[in-house]
């Protein structure tokens, strides 16, 4: 069991967690193309994987990890995000991933815990 | 851009609290029996104004509530109304439009939560995302995996279409003891 130390409050490092995402998607679908029957599989994987990585960080958060994978064909996509949370110990990150034949995007919000 | 002038022009972005795009351009080339498969991968977070750069306030140390769970728990249903009305008032005629969607997804989260905080609920901090999509002949799948206390926090979704986009809400509700 992991020990928390109370009063240790950090606030949520992005980019530490989006170099653990990144790692994820190439693990998962780097060199691939787009395949129709397997895609489920994929956002169900790299959403566990994401998850699992996260929480070995060993952090006091909660963690929503959102993934949308997306086959190229000309068309466009926005997603926008709008949090009510306090601003000094939550945060979220994005990460856009491309390949030849589709795009991931996979945004996480981490929460604190108060311990 | 060297990284040193991208790395600057990332925090003076930060300081304007807009968001900030640090391209890290890993350009992979994997070389698979002839062929060569691409992967550029960006990353991005949203900053208000100083939120890095100052010191960070202390930590707040709360008080004892003495409450084993929430007051009043977060209400699905009337979420997913909030969900289908905006989406609908907002996007029923529109037509897809790079600039305008862009603008729309922005605007429409915002309402949203401006929406759901107006139910008040108490100790329940919101995440909404809003996906909008032109419809072409793709295919797209979202998943969202959670790593929360189950018998509190939940979430509530919403997916909108007409005859030139898709629009998918989402919102999460998460307890904060």
């Amino acid at each position: 069991m992991e020990e928390y130390h109370p009063g240790d409050e950090v606030a949520f490092n992005p980019d530490e967690a989006s170099n653990c995402v990144k790692e994820c998607i190439e693990g998962i679908i780097g060199g691939v193309d787009y395949s129709q029957n397997k895609v489920n599989q994929w956002t169900a994987t790299i959403v566990e994987h994401s998850l699992t990585q996260l929480v070995k960080q060993g952090k006091p958060f909660k963690y929503i990890v959102n993934c949308a994978v997306m086959q190229k064909s000309g068309a466009g996509l926005h997603t926008a995000s709008s949090c009510y949370w306090d601003t000094t110990t939550d945060g979220s990150c994005t990460v856009r991933w491309e390949n030849r034949t589709m795009y991931c995007v996979v945004s996480v919000f981490a929460v604190a815990v108060t311990l | 851009m060297s990284d040193l002038a991208k790395e600057k022009a990332a925090r003076l972005l930060k300081k304007r609290g807009s968001l900030s795009s640090l391209g890290s351009h890993d350009i992979k080339a994997k070389e698979t029996v002839g062929k060569t498969k691409d992967s550029i991968s960006t990353v991005s977070y949203i900053d208000d104004p100083g939120h890095h750069d100052d010191n960070p306030r202390p930590a707040v140390q709360m008080e004892n509530t003495y409450q084993l769970g929430p007051t009043r728990r977060f209400p699905v249903t009337a979420v997913n109304d909030i969900l289908k009305d905006v989406l609908a008032s907002y996007l029923q005629e529109e037509k897809y439009e790079a600039e305008l969607c862009r603008q729309m997804t922005k605007t429409i989260s915002e309402v949203v939560k401006a929406r759901v905080k107006d139910l008040m609920i108490p100790r329940y901090k919101i995440i909404v995302l809003i996906s909008i999509g032109q419809l072409g002949n793709q295919n797209m799948r979202m998943g969202s995996r959670c790593l929360w206390d189950a018998a509190n926090d939940t979430f509530s979704s919403h997916t909108f279409k007409n005859s030139s986009l898709f629009a998918i809400a989402n919102v999460y509700g998460v307890y904060s003891e």
